[in-house]
């Protein structure tokens, strides 16, 4: 089965119409996903900043990460369950949102720059922990992670508008190919 | 690096206020529809999307020529219709009603619905809170 027919599937079902339809339950989870992304962004925000040389210079690398980076994990659990739950909410809709589409590809991307930063030059952090400016690698994966969040948060806010929904035709072949509408 | 600082934060400031100012629960009335559109008209409801972040109302529409035209009226949550006296079943298809509204700025058969009356006379404030719709805007202008 593919996935829109899918997410069609689990559009129909009695949980996502209860959600979606709810007095409260719905506007509680947006909530606490967008009270999560403060904790989330904010602690993962620093972390870049010192990564940048930017910020909390004196202190070394390991101190900030150490600090704050299991902030930014517990927060990023709790955006991922109340962001599926949103999804689950409204699911076909949000799986042919393009703004949904590049959010998901955009977290694929952070995702793998996680991954390079700490299988690279984060393994030799001893090396540079206490250095104002961290090396240009460090520095690099801290803009990246920076620019990408921002990005992903912005996508995250744009799925709202539907400006390119599937029943807004007519819409260029390319945005109906990205969005997999077959008006 | 003070400098340096300030122009980061300054620039991500820039990026977000500009891109992510209407950050409530849906997004704003003037990213979609038109304060110069206003459109009135009477028609059948043929459907009710009881949905967050905003409800949709299907109308059948019969124009001057005969021809029916149906229409999507976007409303507020199902929370707000709720606290008006409202629900779901308020609006199930076949009911008769009067709607004034904004047509959306595409041109197409969608609007931001002000105000639906019904056939006795009753009336239901559609609007969302806080999108900045014209009717928020200058007090008295419903």
């Amino acid at each position: 089965m593919d996935l829109l027919a899918f997410f069609g599937r689990l559009a129909d079902s009695d949980w996502s119409v209860a959600l979606h339809e709810s007095q409260y339950a719905y506007s509680i989870i947006e909530s606490i996903h967008v009270w999560t992304l403060a904790v989330f962004f904010g602690s993962i925000l620093t972390v870049d900043l010192r990564l940048l040389g930017l910020t909390m210079r004196k202190v070394p690398v390991t101190e900030v990460a150490g600090r704050l980076l299991p902030w930014t994990i517990a927060g990023f659990v709790v955006m991922v369950i109340t962001g599926s739950l949103l999804f689950s909410a409204i699911p076909l809709r949000s799986y042919q949102n393009i703004f949904f589409r590049t959010k998901m590809i955009l977290l694929v991307l952070a995702g793998l720059n996680v991954w390079f930063f700490h299988s690279g030059i984060y393994k030799r952090v001893q090396e540079w922990d206490f250095r104002a400016i961290p090396p240009k690698t460090a520095r690099i994966a801290g803009g990246i992670s920076l620019v990408l969040w921002a990005c992903i948060v912005v996508s995250g806010r744009m799925i709202a508008y539907n400006w390119f929904d599937c029943d807004r035709q007519p819409q260029s072949a390319i945005i109906n190919f990205l969005t997999s509408c077959y008006p | 690096m003070q400098t340096k600082l300030a122009m980061a934060v300054g620039i991500l400031g820039m990026a977000m206020s500009g891109w992510a100012s209407p950050a409530s629960a849906h997004h704003a009335f003037a990213a979609e529809f038109d304060a110069n559109k206003p459109v009135t008209f009477k028609g059948t409801i043929t459907k009710m999307e009881w949905v967050n972040p905003h409800t949709w109302l299907h109308v059948d529409v019969k124009g001057t020529d005969g021809a029916v035209q149906n229409w999507a009226i976007e409303a507020g949550t199902p929370n707000v219709l709720f606290r008006r006296g409202f629900k779901k079943e308020s609006l199930l298809p076949g009911t008769e009603i009067a709607i004034d509204g904004y047509q959306s700025k595409d041109g197409s058969h969608r609007a931001n619905g002000r105000d639906l009356t019904f056939a006795d006379g009753r009336k239901l404030f559609l609007g969302s809170s806080g999108t900045g719709a014209p009717y928020e805007l200058t007090p008295g202008a419903k």
